[in-house]
């Protein structure tokens, strides 16, 4: 019997083919492993919008909880096991949000989730990770009602509420500046709300509101807003715009010299605005939700250490914090109940306060049994125009307040949470 | 393939088979059932555009806000009206395309460049509508306060709700539903007028087909899908935001029609596919996703005007 030759059994174009699939098979194998990958590592899944508006806060909170899991995998993991933490880009969209949201906890079968800073995001994906019994930490997100008449027995917030933001600056502005004041409001949800409780403080303070510039979100020339606040003679103009937004109104206030004639002042300011700012525009009074420097915190100095490390030298910002704090609150709760049971977790976590390694401010800072929020400080000052131990050393820090001091009771925020049977 | 535009039998088996059994072997390939019924959404409002842009022959930028008037009128129904599923996928459906059919009517005249512009500016107006109107649409927040419910048809329960796969059955029932009288219409003598319509406008005019009702119609009934698509999309991410009315949503839409192939019936649907599923994997590689999407946009207009269906044709004709 003839042998046949190789080249006769198998053509040429099956040899092609054969290559062919092969070398699609590795282009194809990150695609088919991730789905196949073992269930050893623990996973965190986090969803931030990486790309748009807020990208820059909410690369840094990618960053602080980054810090996070490689000081967890350094000290031995979580539980035994390693962490790994994928992170998904929101692109500022709810949608998008979602189904990042359903894609972490169908195919990566995630034990936590956190994200994200767009609010509306944040309830979004606090819906999937409710119907998925999984323990969701909302980390940027300020809109009241996610701790509010949304909360969810799974959902637990480490930013602030507009109402929190509010309270901590209106006594303080009232003293200070005096009782007529003009609001610059980003038109949208998060600034109408803000604006409403700082109203409901004015009113009670007894102070008079001489008008509101509703802002649609991403103006660049706020002149014609401006003048007209100046126009109305108040005592203090309060700047309620945040990102961009902020960066532009505060640069044309200094051009226009209105700050000579009339001070400045707002609630939420953030390291990341004041970096955008040429230094004749870092003015004001604000509150920061979190200030890398502060005096005699300890574990503080191995964190500002460790994100510059990561940062390009830079210090961290209270985005850092808040995607770091994130990880770690689930970590230590983890630790305490040896479990990743949801439910188990969710109840650990209420009253859960946090250790001084990880909270990194003076006061106690606690997640609130009744409407799982963060009572976290309050940082008041001024801004700086120059830094002053370091070139983002933009803000003075001069009282800080206790997040249960400022926060409304569990009763006004209309939370009322439904445990699973 | 010919020139009619007709779907080879083989093509259309195989397309339905992937759909049918795609619960099964998404998971195999790295992907998830909820981006299966994302496909189907997004490539039944890309389809719904096409049928205006690539069967009658008119560019509407502005789709998004009919798609959007869907999903809100789909979660505002099951949050007000009832708890039902079928009849709050009806209302969205009514509410765009009636809103559709009445402001189409004003635009039937406009064409090219002016149509795309008041279409955009229709959007624009709904887009801010829902942006701006907090007590009703949640505002910037998006509505939330509603989700699927599980149908009850007789005898059977069957709970869309909590099963995923299951509403991926029902999202492709809906969807079959939908392009079947699709295909119905376009098969039609009406769909025939409107590829007149779409190949020489004038000569079709001179035939006594009336052009100006015949787009009106077809807007309208675009309108109609496209709605029906948003409101699936509202119960599928128990959600509705204003960027659903977004121009930049009725750019994408845009971009999946063209990249599939707009003289194709199914064209839109790939383009969809490869859209969605390219956000999907290529987001969670890189932040710039976009550029990618973008360079195969580029690359598909400048070397396959016909889409990525076209080189298929254009291979099986060599």
């Amino acid at each position: 019997m003839e042998v046949p030759r190789i080249g006769a059994v198998i053509g040429r174009r099956a040899v092609i083919r054969t290559v062919a699939t092969a070398g699609l098979a590795q282009l194809a194998a990150p695609f088919i492993l991730r789905g196949a990958r073992g269930d050893t590592p623990l996973r965190i899944g986090m969803i931030d919008p990486l790309t748009g508006a807020y990208a820059a806060p909410a690369r840094n909170e990618v960053m602080g909880a980054e810090l996070a899991v490689s000081r967890l995998n350094a000290a031995g993991g979580m539980l035994g096991r390693p962490v790994e933490l994928l992170v998904e880009d929101s692109a500022n969209d709810v949608g998008t949000g979602v189904q990042k949201a359903r894609k972490l906890v169908e195919r990566d079968h995630v034990d936590f989730l956190i994200g994200d800073v767009n609010s509306a995001v944040a309830q979004a994906i606090a819906q999937v990770a409710m119907e998925n019994k999984i323990l969701h930490i909302v980390s940027g997100g300020h809109t009241d009602t996610i701790t509010g008449k949304d909360c969810k027995w799974n959902v637990y917030r480490v930013c602030n509420t507009t109402r929190m933001e509010s309270n901590a600056v209106s006594d303080i502005l009232f003293k200070k500046y005096g009782k007529k004041w003009h609001f610059i409001t980003p038109d949208y949800t998060f600034g109408h709300t803000l604006q409403a409780a700082l109203e409901a403080n004015l009113k009670r303070l007894g102070g008079i509101e001489t008008g509101a510039e509703l802002t649609p979100l991403g103006t660049t020339d706020f002149s014609a807003y401006l003048i007209k606040a100046r126009a109305a003679n108040p005592d203090v103009i309060i700047l309620l715009v945040q990102g961009q937004d902020m960066v532009n109104c505060l640069k044309q206030i200094v051009q226009f010299g209105i700050d000579k004639e009339v001070p400045i002042a707002g609630t939420q300011q953030e390291l990341e605005s004041l970096e955008g700012l040429p230094s004749e525009a870092r003015i004001g009074s604000w509150m920061f939700e979190w200030y890398w420097n502060q005096p005699n915190v300890p574990h503080l100095a191995e964190f500002i250490a460790d994100i510059r490390k990561v940062n390009k030298g830079r210090v961290p910002t209270a985005r850092h914090w808040f995607g770091f704090a994130s990880v770690m609150t689930m970590a230590l709760v983890a630790a305490q109940e040896k479990t990743t049971d949801a439910v188990k977790l969710a109840h650990a976590l209420s009253d859960f306060e946090l250790p001084p390694e990880v909270k990194l401010q003076p006061n106690k800072v606690y997640y609130r049994a009744g409407d799982h929020q963060l009572m976290l400080s309050a940082f008041i000052g001024e801004a700086r125009a120059h830094g002053k131990d370091d070139p983002d050393d933009l803000f003075a820090v001069q009282q800080v307040v206790a997040g249960d001091a400022v926060a409304p009771p569990v009763a006004d925020t209309g939370c009322v949470l439904h445990w699973p049977a | 393939m010919k020139e009619s535009g007709r779907t080879h039998p083989a093509v259309l088996v195989a397309i339905w088979v992937l759909l049918l059994l795609a619960p099964y072997w998404l998971g195999l390939v790295g992907g998830y059932t909820a981006l299966g019924a994302r496909v189907l959404v997004l490539g039944l409002a890309a389809m719904s555009l096409n049928f205006l842009l690539g069967f009658t022959g008119v560019l509407s930028f502005g789709h998004a806000a009919w798609f959007g008037l869907g999903a809100y009128g789909t979660g505002l129904a099951l949050k007000w009206v009832a708890a039902s599923t079928p009849l709050a996928l009806l209302l969205g459906t009514l509410l765009g395309g009636a809103l559709g059919a009445v402001l189409g009517a004003m635009l039937v005249r406009r064409r090219g460049i002016y149509f795309a512009m008041v279409t955009i500016a229709y959007g624009q107006v709904f887009y801010y509508i829902a942006y701006r109107w907090n007590a009703l649409t949640g505002g910037d927040d998006g509505l939330r306060g509603f989700s699927r419910q599980p149908l009850e048809i007789g005898p059977w329960h069957i709970d869309i709700a909590a099963n995923g796969v299951a509403f991926y059955y029902f999202v492709l029932a809906c969807f079959a539903a939908a392009v079947a009288l699709m295909a119905l219409l376009l098969r039609s003598p009406f769909g025939h007028s409107l590829l007149a319509i779409r190949e020489n406008e004038r000569r079709a005019r001179f035939l006594g087909i009336p052009v100006e009702f015949h787009i009106w119609i077809a807007f309208a009934l675009s309108c109609v899908f496209i709605s029906f698509a948003g409101g699936l999309y509202a119960l599928l991410n128990n959600f509705a935001d204003p960027n659903n009315l977004h121009y930049s949503l009725s750019g994408d839409l845009v971009i999946m029609a063209v990249l599939g192939g707009m003289r194709r019936f199914w064209g839109p649907l790939l383009g969809a596919a490869v859209f969605v599923v390219l956000q999907d994997y290529v987001s969670s590689l890189t932040t710039n996703w976009m550029s990618f999407i973008g360079l195969l946009f580029v690359a598909v207009v400048l070397f396959f005007p016909r889409g990525l269906l076209g080189i298929a044709r254009r291979r099986s004709l060599a």
